[in-house]
C-alpha cells in the first residue's frame, strides 16, 4: 500500500515537472516576445523608438537568457518564493491573476465532477440493469447527444435562449451587485443561482462518456460468475446488483476521473470565455494572444497541475475502494 | 439418511434462450429424478445444456433465456410438500428461500465466482445471516468452523483473507464451505473441479463425497470426466442436445450402455490397457445450436442410425424400473410400429 | 409434444445462412453484422454524404464563399416553397428592407409580392472544381443570377451563410482527416513498438502517454495555435492546425494499438507464425496487421468527431484557421458576441453542421466497433 502511495505521488510529480517544462517552452514558441509587441505597438503609435530601449527592455526581463535558464530563475521563482512572474499585459503580478481566478476554476470543475457522476452513475446504472429497454436506448441517444455537441456551441445555445426567453442573457458567475463584493452569504447564494448553467454546459460532454463507460462496464460485471454465485445465494436482486456488480463498476469509474479531469479543465476554459467567467480561461486566452508568457505559462502550469492532483486522488481512492489494488505486495 | 425418497423431480423441462439470431433450444426436455442423500451425475459434452438445466433448478436462467414449458418439482422434507421450482417467480422472495438454503450450488471456476471485492469471510457470513437471522458474531463463529471443516488451514485468520489472494483449490473449498453452511438438502455442483489441476480434483471430489456422507445431502454432480462419474455417481443421466439420452444406476451405464451416444462416449475415453488405434472418438461435430437435425438429434453422428431416425423424435423407453433411454432402437420393444427392423444391437 | 423440431427458424435458410457463415471473410462478416445497424447504417450514408458535398462543395453550394451582397447584410432565411398557386413553380420570396432611423440597423421583411424563380443546375458564380476545372453550375440556385437566395439566410456583410457552410465543410471534414492520418501513423509507430519490443522502451512510452493524457487539451491547443504566425500562408496554417490537434490524440491511438499487439501476441495463430519461422516484418503485415485493421477503423471514425470539434473550437476562437479559409469554426467567430446571436440566429448553422457530423461518426463508429467483433 505504502509503496503504491510512494509510486503514485513521485510519479504525479515527475509528471507537473514535465507538464512545467513543456507548458514553458510552449510559451517560449513564438517568434518574438512581449518586448517586440510592445515596440510594435509604440512604433504605431508614437513612430520612434531606440534599439538601445529594446535591448534594454529585454535585459530587465532576461528574454536573451538561453531557454533553460530562463525556465530555471522561473521555477526557482516559483518554488522559493511562490512568484510566477509578472505580466506585462496588465501590469501585475502574475500570482495574483492566479489566485484570484484559479480558485473558481477549480470550484467549477469540482462542481462539473459532482455533476457528471451524480448524473451518469444512476443512469449508467439503469441502463445497463434494464439493457435494450426504452429508457436503454433513450439514454444512449442523449448520450450520442451530449458527445456530438461542442461546448462552446451549448453555451451559445444557451445564451441565445436565455436571451430570447428571459430578456437577459446567462453570463457570468455573479449579478452585478454581487460581481465585485466581499465574499458573504448572499454572493454565495448568488453564485448557486448561476453556476448551475456552466457546470451543466462544462459537463455534459463529460456525462454522456461516462454514462456509455458505466454502463458498458456494468454491463461486463453483470456476466461475471460471482454475481451468479450472490444470485444462487438468493440475494434479492437489488441488493445483490448494488453489493456485487455495481461495486465492481465503479472502481473503473473512480479511474476515469483521469480523463474526465482534462476535458473539463478544457471544457471549463472555454465556456468560461463564451460565458465570460471569471476563471482562468479568459485570462489565459488574453495571455496567449498577447504573449503574456509568464502569464500563461503560470495558468497552464496550474491548470495542468489541478489534473494532475485530481487523477493522483483518484489513484488514492482507487486503492481505497480496490483491495486487489491495496493489497499489492 | 439413503431412503430412496425423491427429492427433485424434472419433468419435461425446456429452456430456450431468445436471441436476436433465433431461438437456441438450450434445455429441450429434461426428465430427471435425484434422490435425496443421493449423487446424480449429469454428462454430457460441452454445450448439452447440462449447465443451463441446472442453473434452471434454482432459477436462476438468465435472460435472454426463460424456462418455457415443464415441472421442476422439489419436495423439500418428508410430510409430502411439493414446490414447483419452474412456477416461481425467479426474483421473488419464495424461490430465494430455497436458493442457497435449501438448494445451493458450486461453480466451474473457482476464481472468479467469489467477488475479490470482499473477503472469503464476508461472503459465506452472507450467506447465513440471510438464511437463519443469526448474529454476524454467531455467523463468524460458523464460518470459521465451515472453513475449517472443507480443510482450509488456519481458518481463523483466512476468514479475512480476500478470494484473490487464495489458490483455486482453496477458493473451490471456500465455495463449498458457503455452498454448505445451510445445511442444504441438496448440493448442485457445475464442473467444480474442471478448472483445477489434477491432484486438486481428486482432493475436491473426495471433500464433497466426505461432506455428502456428513451432511446426508443430496448432489447433483455435472461433468464431462466420465473418470469422476465412476468414482461419485449412484444414478447417472447423459444428455445430448438439451434432451436426457440415457439414465441408469451409475453400474449400468458402464456395463450396459444402450444409447448409442452413451456406448460412443464411453469408447471414446481412454483406458490404461488399451492399444492406440482403439480409440473411438465421436464422429463429426455438435451441431449447431441454431439447426439443430432433424428427428433424433443425434443421428447425424450415430453409428446405429436407421433411415427413420432423420424424421421421428424418439420418446422416452423405459427398459428396466431403473433405466430410460430415448433411442428409436428400443421404442420397438414396447410394441410401436416400426418401418424398419432395428439394426443390430450389441 | 416431442415434434417441436423445426418451429421458429426456416431450417432451410439456416443451413444456407451457415454454410456462408463458414467460409465468409472477415470483411463479409463485419459487414453482415454492420448491416444489422440501423443508426449506423443511416448515419454511414449521411457521413458519405457529407464527405461527397465536401469534394464537390463549389458544384453544391449556389455561391463562392467570397460574393457578398452588403445591401443584404443579416437577411434571415428563405423559404424555398415547390408550388405557387397549386403550380409547379419552385421559388423564394424576396426581401424588403428597411433601415431603422434611430439604430440604422436594418430590419427585414418578407415580400410576398416577389419571386425569386429557382432552379437545378443553374448557371451562377464562375468557380474552378478543385482550383483546376473551370465551371459555373451549380447544383441549386436562382434562375437569375444576382437574385438574393439566402437559404440559411446572409451573414453580416451579406455572404450567403448556405454556400459558405458547404464550403467550409471541405475544411473542416478533412483537418479531421488529416490530423488522423497523423496521428494514426504516430500512435501505430509507438503503439506498436510499445506492444512489440516491450520492456523499458514500452515502459518508457507508457508513462509519456500518460503524461501527454493528464495535460488538458484546449490550454496546450490555445498556446500552440498562438504560436502559428498570423502571416503563414492559408495551406500552412492548415496543415500547422491539423499537426496540433493530433499532437495529443495520437496517444489514445497509441494505447488502442498497443493493448491490440499485447492481446495478438499471445494468439495461437502468431506463435504458430512465429514458430513456422515467419519474418517479424511478414508476422506484422499479414499476420497482426489485418486482425486489428477492423479495430483501427472502427477506432478512427471514433476520433475524427475530436478533431472536427478541436478545429471548430480553436477557429472559434480566432486561434485556429483565419479568413478568408472559411471553416465551420470560422464561421462561428462571428457569434461571439450575445448581440450577434440574439439578432441573427441563424449564423449558429454551421453548429448544426458540426452537430450532425459529429453525431453520425459516432453512431458510425459505434457500429463498425460493434461489427468488428463478428464471432
Amino acid at each position: 500500500m505504502w509503496k503504491y502511495l510512494l509510486r503514485r505521488s513521485a510519479y504525479a510529480l515527475f509528471t507537473v515537472w514535465v507538464i512545467s517544462l513543456i507548458s514553458f517552452a510552449v510559451i517560449q514558441l513564438p517568434p518574438g516576445d512581449y518586448v517586440s509587441d510592445l515596440v510594435n505597438d509604440l512604433r504605431a503609435q508614437a513612430g520612434e523608438v531606440s534599439p538601445e530601449w529594446e535591448q534594454r527592455m529585454r535585459e530587465i526581463y532576461g528574454f536573451d537568457d538561453p531557454f533553460l535558464v530562463q525556465y530555471f530563475k522561473w521555477m526557482r521563482n516559483i518554488l522559493t518564493k511562490g512568484q510566477f512572474g509578472y505580466s506585462f499585459y496588465y501590469k501585475r503580478d502574475a500570482v495574483e491573476m492566479i489566485t484570484e481566478r484559479l480558485p473558481m476554476s477549480f470550484a467549477l470543475s469540482f462542481l462539473s465532477t459532482m455533476f457528471v457522476w451524480v448524473v451518469a452513475l444512476p443512469i449508467g446504472f439503469y441502463s445497463a440493469v434494464h439493457k435494450y429497454s426504452i429508457a436503454d436506448y433513450f439514454a444512449s441517444f442523449m448520450g450520442f447527444f451530449g458527445m456530438a455537441i461542442p461546448n462552446f456551441l451549448l453555451a451559445l445555445i444557451v445564451l441565445y435562449l436565455t436571451y430570447k426567453y428571459m430578456g437577459q442573457a446567462v453570463i457570468g458567475l455573479f449579478s452585478a451587485e454581487y460581481a465585485s463584493a466581499a465574499w458573504s452569504w448572499g454572493k454565495l447564494l448568488d453564485l448557486m443561482k448561476h453556476v448551475w448553467v456552466p457546470m451543466v454546459i462544462i459537463g455534459i460532454s463529460s456525462t454522456a462518456g461516462l454514462i456509455r463507460t458505466m454502463r458498458a462496464n456494468l454491463l461486463d460485471e453483470l456476466n461475471k460468475p460471482y454475481v451468479e454465485t450472490a444470485r444462487a445465494k438468493g440475494l434479492s436482486e437489488t441488493r445483490l446488483l448494488i453489493k456485487y456488480p455495481l461495486r465492481h463498476a465503479l472502481n473503473p469509474f473512480v479511474s476515469t476521473l483521469g480523463w474526465m479531469l482534462p476535458s473539463l479543465v478544457s471544457g471549463e476554459t472555454i465556456v468560461s470565455m463564451v460565458l465570460n467567467l471569471p476563471t482562468s480561461g479568459p485570462i489565459l486566452y488574453r495571455a496567449l494572444i498577447q504573449q503574456d508568457q509568464y502569464v500563461a505559462a503560470g495558468f497552464i502550469l496550474m491548470l495542468s497541475t489541478l489534473t494532475v492532483v485530481g487523477t493522483f486522488i483518484s489513484d488514492l481512492l482507487l486503492a481505497w475502494v480496490d483491495p486487489r489494488i491495496r493489497l499489492q505486495q | 439418511m439413503a431412503d430412496n425418497r425423491v427429492l427433485l423431480e424434472v419433468r419435461d423441462l425446456k429452456v430456450h434462450f431468445f436471441t436476436d439470431e433465433g431461438v437456441v433450444k438450450a434445455v429441450d426436455g429434461v426428465d430427471l429424478t435425484i434422490e435425496s442423500g443421493k449423487t446424480l451425475c449429469l454428462v454430457g459434452e460441452s454445450g448439452c445444456g447440462k449447465s443451463v438445466a441446472c442453473r434452471a433448478f434454482l432459477g436462476i436462467v438468465q435472460r435472454p433465456g426463460r424456462i418455457v414449458s415443464g415441472e421442476i418439482l422439489f419436495h423439500p422434507d418428508g410430510n409430502g410438500a411439493t414446490i414447483d421450482i419452474a412456477a416461481m417467480d425467479p426474483k421473488g422472495a419464495e424461490i430465494r428461500q430455497i436458493r442457497g438454503r435449501e438448494i445451493s450450488m458450486i461453480f466451474q471456476e473457482p476464481m472468479t465466482s467469489l467477488s475479490p471485492m470482499y473477503t472469503v469471510g464476508n461472503q459465506i457470513i452472507e450467506n447465513i445471516v440471510l438464511h437463519t437471522r443469526d448474529s454476524k458474531e454467531i455467523a463468524r463463529e460458523r464460518t470459521i468452523q465451515l472453513l475449517d471443516q472443507v480443510g482450509i488451514p488456519r481458518p481463523d485468520r483466512l476468514v479475512d483473507e480476500y478470494p484473490f489472494r487464495l489458490s483455486g483449490g482453496m477458493r473451490q473449498r471456500a465455495m463449498i464451505a458457503m455452498a454448505l453452511s445451510c445445511n442444504p438438502t441438496m448440493l448442485i455442483a457445475d464442473e467444480p473441479t474442471t478448472a483445477l489441476d489434477v491432484t486438486t480434483q481428486a482432493q475436491i471430489i473426495d471433500l464433497i463425497l466426505d461432506l455428502q456422507h456428513e451432511y446426508g445431502m443430496a448432489v447433483l454432480f455435472i461433468t464431462h470426466d466420465l473418470g469422476v462419474v465412476a468414482e461419485l455417481a449412484d444414478d447417472v443421466a447423459v444428455m445430448y442436445l438439451g434432451k436426457v439420452v440415457e439414465r441408469a444406476p451409475v453400474d449400468t451405464i458402464f456395463n450396459d450402455p444402450k444409447h448409442p451416444y452413451t456406448q460412443s462416449l464411453l469408447r471414446s475415453i481412454p483406458k490404461i490397457a488399451m492399444r492406440r488405434e482403439e480409440l473411438d472418438p465421436i464422429k463429426g461435430m455438435v451441431p449447431n445450436p441454431f439447426r439443430r437435425p432433424d428427428g433424433c438429434t443425434f443421428h447425424p453422428r450415430c453409428p446405429k442410425a436407421m433411415e427413420v431416425c432423420r424424421h421421428v423424435v424418439p420418446s422416452v423407453t423405459q427398459l428396466d424400473p431403473n433405466h430410460l433411454v430415448r433411442c428409436l432402437l428400443y421404442e420397438s420393444q414396447e410394441g410401436r410400429p416400426d418401418e424398419s427392423a432395428p439394426a443390430g444391437r450389441n | 409434444m416431442e415434434h417441436t423440431a423445426n418451429d421458429t427458424l426456416d431450417f432451410h435458410e439456416t443451413t444456407e445462412e451457415s454454410l456462408k457463415l463458414e467460409v465468409a471473410s472477415q470483411w463479409q462478416l463485419m459487414w453482415w453484422k454492420f448491416r444489422k445497424h440501423k443508426l449506423a447504417v443511416i448515419s454511414g450514408i449521411i457521413v458519405i454524404l457529407f464527405y461527397v458535398v465536401a469534394l464537390f462543395c463549389e458544384f453544391f453550394s449556389p455561391t463562392v464563399p467570397t460574393t457578398y451582397l452588403d445591401v443584404y447584410a443579416t437577411a434571415p432565411p428563405q423559404r424555398l416553397r415547390l408550388f405557387l398557386d397549386g403550380k409547379w413553380f419552385p421559388h423564394v420570396t424576396g426581401y424588403r428592407g428597411e433601415r431603422d432611423p434611430v439604430s440604422f440597423r436594418k430590419t427585414w421583411e418578407i415580400d410576398y409580392s416577389t419571386y425569386i424563380p429557382v432552379g437545378l443546375f443553374v448557371h451562377g458564380d464562375p468557380y474552378k472544381l478543385w482550383g483546376l476545372i473551370p465551371g459555373d453550375l451549380h447544383l441549386i440556385g436562382p434562375k437569375n443570377p444576382g437574385d438574393p437566395f439566402y437559404l440559411m439566410g446572409a451573414d453580416m456583410i451579406g455572404r450567403d451563410v448556405f454556400g459558405r457552410l458547404i464550403y467550409s465543410s471541405r475544411i473542416s471534414l478533412t483537418v479531421g482527416l488529416v490530423g488522423m492520418v497523423i496521428s494514426l501513423s504516430f500512435g501505430i509507430l509507438l503503439g506498436g513498438i510499445s506492444g512489440l519490443v516491450g520492456g523499458a522502451v514500452d515502459n518508457i512510452i507508457q508513462r509519456i502517454i500518460e503524461i501527454l493524457m493528464s495535460i488538458p487539451t484546449l490550454p496546450v491547443w490555445l498556446s500552440l495555435a498562438a504560436v502559428v504566425p498570423i502571416d503563414w500562408p492559408a495551406l500552412r496554417v492548415y496543415f500547422m492546425i491539423s499537426i496540433i490537434l493530433s499532437l495529443i490524440s495520437w496517444t489514445g491511438m497509441a494505447r488502442v494499438v498497443r493493448s491490440k499487439f499485447l492481446a495478438l501476441r499471445e494468439e495461437d495463430f502468431v506463435m504458430a507464425a512465429m514458430l513456422d519461422g515467419c519474418s517479424r516484418g511478414r508476422l506484422i503485415m499479414r499476420h497482426m496487421l489485418p486482425s486489428f485493421l477492423s479495430h483501427i477503423i472502427a477506432s478512427i471514425t471514433l476520433w475524427i468527431p475530436g478533431l472536427i470539434l478541436g478545429e471548430t473550437a480553436l477557429s472559434f476562437l480566432g486561434l485556429g484557421l483565419r479568413p478568408p479559409v472559411v471553416s465551420w469554426g470560422v464561421m462561428l467567430q462571428d457569434t461571439q458576441k450575445v448581440a450577434v446571436i440574439a439578432r441573427y440566429p441563424w449564423l449558429l448553422a454551421p453548429g448544426g453542421a458540426v452537430f450532425i457530423i459529429v453525431l453520425t461518426l459516432n453512431f458510425l463508429g459505434d457500429g463498425l466497433r460493434d461489427a468488428a467483433d463478428p464471432y
